[in-house]
């Protein structure tokens, strides 16, 4: 059966490739990208996979339990539109572009140094023969990653001044996820992509650490009146435990529950906030309204000009 | 996977062009068939005979090539992303040992045996490596810009020659004197490489031939027209036939060693790569984009593949007995 799947994927994958894209690349005079180009579309089909089974969750538990009702249809359809143009692979292509050249000249440098890089596995040989042990290591360590990635987004005026625009949404659903600056985007993807790099994540495992955060960070964001109870609410991060992370509890610089899949970081580092009992709503007021009701053009724009003068006041 | 009979009519076309038609299996063939399995981290191990799994070899990130050691008693197969080359018995499968060496793509024991050169694609670095028989030690690394692909032995081993995939060159270092010797430009990316009767044959991977590259005058003088995304050759073992895989066209072009004319053409769908060949003269051949392999026989006309793993890329059948040294 997952023989047969696998199969499957990988013929819709290769016709894809063969059909479409090794073509084009070969036109363009692009074909030392090729196998490169095959991963991308894995990772690519991936992220159509990962919106399907997001939403195939989340939408009828938003139908079921919602904490407040859609009203505002406009906003969530730009944040569609973020999802897509993320999910789809754009993005993560520009950051792999950008990485496969760092990442070649860094390594040369590295390799003419005499000195060969460890990984996870060698530095821990356990890990070796268990590779769903490893797996999990790397989500962990990943996970920590991104919990200090989203505080010094919220620390450094300049990176508030993007990161903003996800913290405008009034209309928080499971689609908010990926309302990011395209910017912001791309200094995320350098610093998982280059955490990845240095704890040496195997390029098969990538993507399957790609999905599990993002599922439980578009969970996370969910229109659901859902909380995971006293224990559940320390081990994983429910919709209640974000959205107060949205309100006016936990915005900004002074803000809360920065974790995304494992609320331990909050509890070690002070940032934890485990009221059960609130909802609250969300969208930070004393943001620019373009930022929370804009079209998505209109957004990149506004977040731009944020940050340029966050950038003058600090000079 | 047999090819279905209801299929027929739509392979006819292929089947015609490479006069492959489907049939019975051939006759038995003893041995084990090494996939590396690049886009999952893992080495298979089939049984020749019935193409069942024997075994499967866990890997840390990528393997793509392999190299018998000169006395074909260890498969060496480099794992580029983790950084490790994997020491294997080609006879059982048995795995003897990991040792850290950096970032080993494409690599071939020298005629003499004396050296065995690894290729870094991503790394921009060609490494030789002095061999004593049990163990490597790196004697220079090489700064090669850009992308070294591919390499191929002068039959005296006093040279050895680079494709260079991102800047479209061949190089030739001397392995005398540890230095390069010169660069030529042969083609967009440049990828297979081998030695034939005085001259380089390249399969230029960013276009649709083989260049006849002269080493002596660092010349061009011939390209083969063989299909889009020529990429790599292989001579059969008798030394009749030489095998080039085209990627983009999906198609292995057969070309008389002699005249270099082409004398046949075999469609095989799925983006073929490495070849190995076994005892039969069937020919065991990775598809790239398919997840599969093919086993193609151009004597009795039998295509049939079988699902391995992601993007299988080095290939090897290896009998118990492997005679002389070989690179995949």
């Amino acid at each position: 059966m997952i023989g047969a799947l696998q199969d499957s994927w990988n013929s819709l994958n290769g016709w894809i490739f063969e059909t479409l894209v090794q073509p084009a690349l070969y036109s363009l005079g692009l074909m030392e990208w090729a196998e490169d180009a095959f991963d991308w579309i894995d990772f690519a089909l991936f992220g159509l996979v990962q919106v399907l089974v997001v939403y195939a969750i989340c939408r009828p538990l938003e139908a079921w339990r919602p904490v407040e009702p859609r009203t505002d249809g406009r906003s969530i359809r730009t944040d569609i539109l973020y999802t897509l143009l993320t999910r789809l692979g754009l993005l993560p292509l520009l950051a792999f572009v950008l990485f496969a050249s760092m990442e070649s000249r860094l390594s040369g440098l590295v390799a003419s140094s005499g000195w060969v890089p460890p990984t996870l596995e060698t530095l821990f040989p356990a890990l070796r023969d268990a590779p769903l042990l490893a797996l999990a290591v790397y989500i962990v360590v990943l996970d920590f990653g991104e919990y200090w990635h989203h505080r010094f987004q919220h620390r450094f005026d300049w990176w508030w001044a993007l990161h903003s625009i996800h913290h405008a949404q009034r209309q928080m659903t499971f689609w908010t996820d990926d309302r990011n600056h395209i910017l912001d985007d791309m200094l995320g993807a350098v610093w998982f992509g280059g955490l990845a790099l240095l704890i040496g994540v195997p390029p098969g495992q990538f993507p399957l650490v790609v999905v599990v955060l993002r599922v439980a960070e578009a969970f996370s964001h969910a229109n659901i009146r859902l909380s995971f109870g006293r224990v559940g609410e320390r081990l994983l991060v429910s919709p209640r435990f974000h959205r107060l992370h949205h309100s006016r509890f936990g915005s900004a610089r002074l803000g809360k529950n920065y974790a995304v899949l494992l609320p331990v970081w909050d509890w070690i580092f002070g940032t934890a906030d485990f009221r059960r009992d609130l909802f609250p709503a969300t969208g930070d007021r004393r943001l620019p309204e373009e930022l929370a009701s804009g079209g998505w053009l209109r957004q990149q724009w506004a977040g731009l000009r944020q940050l340029g003068l966050a950038l003058v006041r600090r000079a | 996977m047999r090819v279905p009979l209801l299929l027929a009519p739509l392979l006819a076309p292929l089947a015609l062009g490479l006069g492959l038609l489907a049939g019975s299996l051939p006759a038995r063939a003893a041995g084990l068939v090494y996939v590396l399995n690049s886009g999952e981290a893992t080495i298979q191990v089939l049984d020749a005979d019935s193409q069942a799994e024997k075994s499967r070899i866990r890997v840390l990130r990528e393997v793509h090539h392999l190299a018998l050691t000169p006395d074909g008693k260890t498969l060496l197969v480099g794992d580029s992303g983790a950084n490790e080359m994997l020491f294997i018995n080609p006879g059982t499968g048995e795995l003897l040992k990991r040792e850290p060496l950096s970032n080993p793509y494409h690599m071939g024991f020298s005629p003499d045996g004396r050296f065995l050169v690894i290729t870094s694609l991503r790394r921009d670095q060609v490494d030789v490596y002095n061999w004593d028989g049990k163990a490597l030690t790196l004697a220079t690394r090489f700064d090669l810009p850009d992308m070294p692909s591919h390499l191929a032995y002068s039959p005296d081993g006093k040279v050895v020659y680079v494709t260079l995939q991102g800047n479209g060159l061949v190089v030739a270092i001397s392995l005398e004197t540890m230095q390069p010797l010169w660069k030529t430009e042969v083609g967009p990316e440049p990828a297979g490489i081998i030695w034939q009767d005085g001259k380089l044959l390249v399969g230029v991977m960013g276009s649709d031939h083989v260049a006849v590259l002269n080493p002596e005058t660092q010349a061009v003088e011939r390209r083969i027209t063989v299909g889009r995304g020529a990429h790599a050759l292989f001579p059969s073992p008798k030394g009749d036939v030489l095998y080039v895989t085209s990627r983009v066209d999906s198609r292995i072009t057969l070309l008389d060693p002699r005249s270099l004319d082409i004398v046949r053409v075999l469609d095989v769908p799925g983006g073929p790569d490495c070849i190995s060949f076994d005892p039969q003269g069937r020919l065991w051949v990775t598809l790239r984009w398919k997840g599969r392999i093919a086993l193609v026989d151009p004597q009795k006309g039998v295509l049939e593949t079988r699902r391995v793993g992601r993007s299988p890329h080095g290939i090897l059948y290896s009998a118990a007995a492997p005679a002389e040294p070989l690179t995949n």
